[in-house]
């Protein structure tokens, strides 16, 4: 299935006097699809969406929306729209007048553009509140009366900045499904900017993570859960135990690695690192080592360890696990189950792993 | 009643009379101005409305009335669009200077007017400009400009700047976003600075008084009359609807400098 390309940055930067926002980022969008930027605070995300709308101009690089240069092309004139952190709704303006604020220059009649607005609604569950004064509105009703406002204008890429960082926890959740659907029924591409990795992992068909201004790695959530390019992305997204390892041979995708604390493993060879050595890093999910009072059967790993922690989450329980060899105790993460908390500090246990949960994080002296 | 009161018994007679101080002459004015005498000195003879009454048949006042309302109407314009443009650069953009700029056009608030009266009559002079209701206007436009800044600047600042980009991003022009977006928004900021603007320039006399040829406007006209002890009555009349108009401008002016905190407030919201 090839898709056409709606957007392509290509070696944008951007710079503020010494200040290096952005560095050659490269990225390709396809049409229909819903991408997230995600990082930290400060990574360059909100620049790259903004120099995508044509808020800001890069200071080196190309921006095609729609293979066309958007250079000479200001934001009022770009087929994007936006939907504001704090959803910019106007406050002198009624639901309806927000919402048609954009088809003024569309040349349409009065009743056009009526049944335009009509039909913007309906797709965020809103018809009916066209009279509704803008400061009557609730948080969630506001982000829905900027959606509304950016879709009736049919863009061909709708740019949505922190949409839900606004949102109280409960409606965060209803709202991404919303998204998500709503992308999905429309079939426009999304570019939403989040530092949100549960948001960006449970919304989006791409992800592209960034740090200090350069786009690290961009993969589906599935891959970029699995196979992180290096530690920065690993400790991102998830948590993840970080074990050095010695690198003793190598064939066909897979690595004969000699971990610490873990012992000699056949594991997959990450195809998106920049570079392997002899010494190695890799790392290990908590939810992916098994924690037992007994020898467990069954698993390629199987080593001994002491508690030297244990905290309840609510959902899972975390155990620090020391094991002989390892630089510094294991953390694993247990299903609540059954409310206990089995193991306590001091308590001798077993740990399992698979060698396929081992995930290769390339050199270690690049990490 | 609060604690702190109770803890400085003094504190309530101290506002009371520092109050008293401050207003009893003022009040004073619209008092005598009903007074039937021509002295003003207590007691009252007669309570009287022919003041007020006489005050319409006095052509050389109607004509000062006439310029003071030309000229505080130009200035609080002037200023007004001026300190719109300011208030909107010092709060939105970051520039070189910006700091000694804002210091400069607030330098007014703190020169003396004497100084810069004189000052302006010899610039005035030097170029060639006769003094005139245009050298007032130019005059007021500079001593008004801080209140516009000022009122103007906590507009902007309560302000997202969100909501122009968005206007912006839905296809309007720049011009088009001032017009529908950041013009309604700031509106109750304008009229604000249009009132606070016109009652400073209305109540102006040193500068009028410099700058204002043969022209007078109404306070350099009230100046006039106050050595004639037979037209003091009138002043005081005069004197009396110049302080309800004054006072009633300021009230209207915070009105709508509210207006515009609660309507961003709602915006941010």
């Amino acid at each position: 299935m090839t898709r056409k390309s709606i957007i392509e940055l290509i070696g944008i930067e951007k710079r503020y006097h010494s200040f290096q926002a952005l560095a050659d980022l490269n990225l390709t969008l396809q049409e229909g699809e819903f991408f997230s930027l995600l990082g930290p605070s400060g990574c360059g995300k909100t620049t790259a969406l903004r120099i995508i709308a044509g808020f800001q101009e890069p200071t080196a690089g190309i921006v095609r929306i729609a293979g066309q240069d958007m250079q000479a092309v200001p934001a009022n004139r770009r087929p994007t729209n936006m939907v504001f952190q704090s959803y910019a709704i106007f406050p002198h303006l009624n639901v309806g007048d927000n919402v048609g604020f954009g088809l003024s220059r569309s040349g349409l009649s009065r009743q056009g553009r009526k049944a335009r607005i009509k039909e913007a609604l309906e797709m965020v569950a809103l018809d009916g509140f066209q009279d509704r004064h803008a400061d009557a509105l609730s948080g969630g009703q506001r982000q829905r009366v900027a959606l509304a406002r950016a879709l009736v204008m049919q863009p061909k890429v709708l740019l949505l900045d922190e949409p839900l960082s606004a949102l109280d926890k409960k409606l965060r959740e209803t709202m991404q499904f919303e998204l998500r659907r709503l992308q999905q029924s429309i079939g426009i591409t999304f570019v939403m900017v989040t530092h949100d990795q549960y948001e960006a992992m449970t919304m989006s068909d791409r992800i592209g993570v960034m740090f200090d201004g350069r786009l690290t790695q961009v993969d589906t959530p599935s891959k970029l859960y699995a196979f992180p390019a290096n530690r920065e992305v690993a400790a991102f997204i998830g948590g993840m135990n970080f074990l050095p390892a010695e690198l003793v041979g190598e064939r066909a995708g897979r690595l004969e690695v000699v971990v610490a604390g873990l012992g000699r493993l056949d594991i997959v060879r990450n195809p998106g690192v920049a570079r392997h050595d002899k010494d190695l890093l890799v790392g290990l999910r908590p939810e992916q080592l098994h924690i037992t009072r007994e020898d467990p059967a069954g698993y390629e790993v199987r080593v001994q360890g002491t508690v030297t922690d244990a905290a309840f989450y609510g959902e899972t329980v975390h155990y620090h696990v020391e094991i002989a060899g390892a630089p510094e105790p294991v953390v694993v993460s247990v299903p609540n189950h059954f409310h206990t908390v089995d193991y306590t500090r001091g308590d001798k246990v077993w740990l399992g792993a698979q060698g396929a949960s081992v995930i290769d994080l390339g050199a270690r002296t690049d990490n | 009643m609060t604690g702190r009161s109770r803890l400085l018994p003094g504190l309530r007679a101290y506002t009371l009379l520092y109050l008293v101080f401050l207003y009893l002459p003022v009040l004073l004015i619209p008092l005598f101005s009903f007074n039937d005498g021509t002295v003003v000195a207590f007691p009252i003879s007669g309570l009287t409305l022919k003041w007020y009454g006489q005050l319409a048949s006095e052509d050389a006042l109607l004509r000062s009335l006439g310029n003071s309302f030309i000229v505080a109407g130009a200035t609080a314009v002037l200023s007004t669009a001026l300190g719109l443009f300011a208030a909107r650069a010092y709060v939105r953009n970051k520039f070189r200077g910006k700091q000694w700029s804002e210091g400069l056009v607030m330098l007014p608030l703190v020169t003396p007017v004497i100084i810069v009266a004189s000052a302006m009559l010899t610039l005035f002079m030097l170029i060639g400009l006769r003094p005139s209701l245009a050298t007032v206007i130019l005059g007021h436009t500079f001593l008004t400009l801080p209140f516009a800044v000022a009122i103007l600047k906590s507009a902007f600042e309560e302000f997202d700047p969100s909501l122009e980009e968005a206007a912006y991003d839905l296809g309007e022009t720049v011009l088009g976003t001032f017009r529908r977006v950041t013009l309604p928004i700031v509106a109750p900021g304008i009229v604000a600075s249009l009132l606070v603007t016109f009652t400073v320039s209305f109540d102006e006399f040193v500068l009028a008084f410099f700058l204002s040829g043969d022209r007078p406007t109404l306070p350099v006209y009230i100046w006039s009359q106050i050595r004639f002890p037979a037209k003091l009555p009138n002043t005081l009349a005069l004197g009396s609807l110049l302080l309800g108009f004054s006072v009633l401008l300021l009230i209207l002016a915070e009105y709508f400098r509210r207006k515009t905190r609660r309507g961003a407030a709602d915006a941010k919201r």
